[in-house]
């Protein structure tokens, strides 16, 4: 089952070459139902499995690896950037400082079986763990991977229709991102932190290659910066693989949990700070930012319901020891922090998709806050809480991606009184606002919970209460975020005059269909389970949504007017408001959280 | 016997209301409307002739009214505090969306306004939420009313809770949100008749829902928080005589300020 997750992608995208629209619209669709399918199975599955990877396959990633960190080299020394030279340099040296000692840790083991005691000290990979482990969080990970990342393939089929690119360059993009879902898929399985990091590298490919799909000036700066930022996360981790060899004696994230002591925090730090700049917190927000370039699917896939995932996924991954340490404190204040951060940010954001992408690292932040705090509960909501976000930006981004290719919009400036051309599309964006703010909905439930589960907490730890403010806060930061933008898409005329109807085309409707059920029933599910009645009561302002239609047939009887505008004649839309940091606050606010970011590894290094 | 009492709860807020009007007038040395006034009210505005822009809008504004309703129905049973606080978020983003959904500069300030007050007011009423779980265990208003001492224990969050009244019941210095018709009714401007009536008893509701919380503080002892509620009542409305109104941006950078430092440095006082 799990080689169909990983290896069904791989051959759909070599098949993509070489077919027609409509077979890609049938590959895609397949891929979305044999992945929902089998990850819902594997959901529902008790055991957990684990896989060896044979020293064939072992080699070929070492190799593989090699390969892609000289492509970056190369990148690097061909667009003349270099920062992404050294990093690529750094790695290439850790890297194969790394195999080097783990190989000849690997053969000594072989050579001097029967020296026990030598063993002992250089037990490094085979034994007892293996490279691939599949337990709960990773089955958690497929079902988002699977189904969200499936539903946003199927929509980029019929987005390449409209975007101006040869037939081969199209075919490789939707090649990419079926490639990507394996991609995916692999990493949140992956064990050895060897194969953690080659993921974690051909995502940050992934990246790169998808921001400059475009390929005019300011896609490439913009994939640059994504890859020297993101250089800075496979550097960490490598750095982090390099302790946990020294002083643990192992590459694999199951036994480095075990262990205690020694450097295991200077370890699970560097690693966690990999977590951070692939979830884009604050200093690193510009390349998520720069990435929203990108054509919206790739946006949306990953930059917002997938891959930057692997940052609270990565957080939970260690949160079961950093739970009570300092360190975990600090990362759940740092994560509070972002979320509070990134959307006062991106309130002076007029591009979409920018507000779409600053408030995606806001509630990554808060995702990887209420991981770091490391109780059963608040890392339960975490998950909770990725997986409503990844249904609710996707549903936003697919949105978005409507309004750039139907009607060529993308700063909210040029939005406004939209809801009279695009009432269907605006529909679908208010409810993605609505469902990331507002009971009864998922997303609000998990916040919700999260301020009990936090509240719960404050006499143990105290120093959670930044994480309570910071929460409580950027919460209504992202309510007046959200409404704000919506309210230059609301403005509509008096009933006076006559509206149009909207026709989203099928290949976009659907999956925004798709989203729409899978946000209204998981969030309704959520709720069910809770078997909480006041909690389910939520949902009783909500029956008049239903019970809208009918009563609008009985507003016949009255009268219509035009606004009131006091005198004036010129016609009004909207009125934004943006709000937007001085420079030097702006520049406090980056020094802090660079500060803070290095203060992670001080951290682990000192306890 | 608390049924009659959700039931009848616009009819007490619009006397209170009424009431308000008159305390108001005698600190000002006028006679003032009677304490009936808003139901007098009710029955002209229901004589007129009812206009509107749209039925989303008109909609909107009605279901407004009635999930605000339901949220002090929630208050009145007891239910967990926090639910109550988003349930009226709900509520208050029903009215800023009708205030979005019409083409009047009007009425997009106003709610843009509304957006304002309510980012103001709501980390506020939650930490205070949080400051009565810390003290009782619980979120549940049945089980924060059985237990006492509130007062001494959380004082701050007190004056914090003080500080938002004025917001909520559009009062200097923080009556922002229509600013004494200066930008002509705000989010209600569009509103007519039968429509704006259902409004206008919003505007009572929110004075049940916001004094609720402040007669929470008391505890079990329901004398005290009746006294509560007077001293509160008369000090906004002392206030109101005696203060300009401040800017918008002004408002949320003072509650900011002051309210969320008070109550973050009661909760700390709470827990260590």
């Amino acid at each position: 089952m799990l080689l169909t997750l990983i290896l069904l992608p791989i051959a759909t995208a070599f098949l993509t070459l070489f077919s027609s629209k409509r077979m890609q619209y049938f590959l895609s669709g397949a891929v979305l139902a044999i992945g929902s399918y089998q990850s819902i199975v594997l959901f529902t599955s008790a055991e957990n499995m684990s896989f060896h990877l044979s020293s064939l396959f072992n080699t070929v990633i070492i190799a593989a690896d090699i390969i892609l960190l000289l492509y970056f080299l190369y990148q690097g020394t061909k667009h003349n950037s270099s920062k992404v030279i050294v990093l690529a340099v750094v790695q290439l040296v850790l890297f194969l400082y790394i195999e080097h000692a783990a190989s000849s840790g690997h053969s000594a083991q072989v050579v001097v079986d029967g020296l026990s005691k030598y063993t002992m000290e250089y037990d490094i990979s085979s034994g007892h763990s293996a490279e691939i482990v599949v337990d709960g969080l990773s089955k958690f990970m497929f079902l988002i991977i699977n189904i969200v990342g499936g539903i946003i393939v199927l929509y980029s089929v019929r987005y390449m229709e409209d975007e101006e690119a040869t037939l081969r360059k199209k075919q490789l993009f939707i090649a990419g991102m079926f490639l990507f879902l394996s991609v995916m898929n692999a990493i949140v399985c992956a064990n050895s932190l060897m194969l953690f990091f080659f993921l974690f590298e051909m995502t940050t490919l992934a990246s790169y290659q998808l921001i400059a799909f475009r390929n005019d000036e300011l896609s490439r700066t913009n994939a640059l910066r994504a890859l020297w930022m993101n250089q800075i996360g496979g550097a960490v981790i490598l750095a982090g693989a390099l302790i946990a060899l020294r002083s643990a004696n192992t590459l694999m994230f199951d036994t480095l949990l075990q262990h205690s002591g020694g450097m295991l925090l200077l370890a699970l730090a560097l690693l966690s700070m990999s977590a951070l700049v692939k979830g884009a917190s604050v200093p690193f927000d510009s390349w998520l930012l720069g990435a929203m370039v990108a054509p919206t699917p790739v946006s949306a896939m990953l930059h917002s319901a997938t891959m930057v995932k692997i940052a609270p996924y990565l957080i939970l991954k260690l949160a079961p020891v950093l739970g009570t340490t300092l360190l975990g404190g600090v990362l759940s204040i740092i994560g509070a922090l972002v979320f509070v951060a990134a959307s006062y940010l991106a309130l002076s954001r007029s591009v979409f998709k920018e507000i779409l992408g600053y408030s995606t690292v806001a509630l990554l932040g808060l995702m990887m806050a209420l991981a770091a705090i490391g109780t059963k509960e608040t890392m339960m909501l975490a998950m909770v809480l990725m997986l409503f976000h990844a249904l609710s930006k996707a549903l936003l981004f697919l949105a978005a991606g409507v309004l750039e290719k139907q009607y060529h919009l993308k700063s909210i400036e040029e939005m406004s009184a939209l809801v009279h051309r695009a009432p269907k599309t605006v529909g679908y964006i208010v409810l993605g606002f609505v469902s990331l703010t507002l009971p009864p909905f998922g997303l609000f439930v998990g916040k919700l919970f999260a301020i009990t589960s936090v509240a719960s907490l404050l006499r143990e730890r105290p120093l959670l209460v930044i994480v309570l403010v910071s929460m409580v806060v950027g919460s209504a930061l992202l309510v007046l975020l959200y409404f704000k933008v919506s309210s230059a898409l609301l403005s509509n005329p008096s009933d006076t005059l006559s509206a149009e109807r909207e026709r989203i085309p099928y290949g976009y409707n659907i999956p925004l269909i798709f989203l729409t059920l899978l946000i209204v029933g998981s969030g309704a599910g959520f709720i069910i389970i809770q078997h909480n009645v006041l909690l389910a009561l939520l949902a009783v302002p909500l029956t008049f949504v239903f019970v809208l239609p009918r009563v609008m047939r009985g507003m016949e009887r009255y009268d219509r007017t035009d606004p009131y505008h006091c005198g004036e004649k010129e016609p009004f839309d909207a009125a934004l408001v943006y709000f937007e940091p001085s420079v030097r606050v702006k520049r406090m606010i980056y020094w802090s959280f660079t500060l803070l970011f290095v203060s992670v590894a001080v951290i682990g290094g000192l306890s | 016997m608390i049924w009659v009492w959700i039931a009848l709860a616009p009819i007490l807020g619009g006397l209170v209301y009424g009431g308000e009007r008159v305390l108001r007038a005698r600190m000002q040395r006028r006679q003032g409307p009677p304490v009936l006034q808003p139901f007098y009210d009710m029955f002209k505005l229901l004589d007129k002739r009812t206009l509107i822009v749209h039925a989303p809008h008109a909609l909107l504004g009605v279901a407004h009214f009635f999930v605000l309703w339901f949220t002090v129905a929630a208050i009145f049973l007891g239910w967990n505090l926090l639910y109550i606080v988003f349930l009226h978020l709900f509520a208050q983003m029903l009215l800023i969306l009708a205030g979005y959904s019409v083409r009047s500069a009007y009425s997009h300030l106003g709610a843009n306004r509304e957006l304002l007050m309510l980012i103001a007011y709501e980390p506020i009423l939650i930490l205070v939420a949080v400051g009565f779980y810390l003290q009782s265990g619980s979120f549940d208003i049945a089980q924060i009313v059985r237990g006492g001492g509130y007062l001494v224990q959380m004082p701050l969050l007190f004056v914090a809770l003080a500080m938002i009244v004025p917001i909520k019941v559009k009062k200097s210095p923080f009556d922002v949100g229509e600013a004494h018709q200066e930008i002509v009714g705000g989010v209600e401007i569009e509103y007519s008749g039968l429509f704006y009536e259902f409004l206008y008893m919003s505007r009572f509701l929110e004075y049940i829902f916001i004094y609720s919380f402040v007669f929470i503080f008391a505890g079990v002892s329901y004398g005290l928080g009746a006294a509560l509620v007077a001293g509160v009542f008369l000090l906004v409305n002392l206030v109101d005589n005696a203060t300009a109104r401040v800017r918008t941006m002004h408002m949320v950078k003072i509650i900011y300020a002051v309210a969320l430092s008070l109550s973050i440095v009661n909760i700390m006082w709470i827990v260590l």
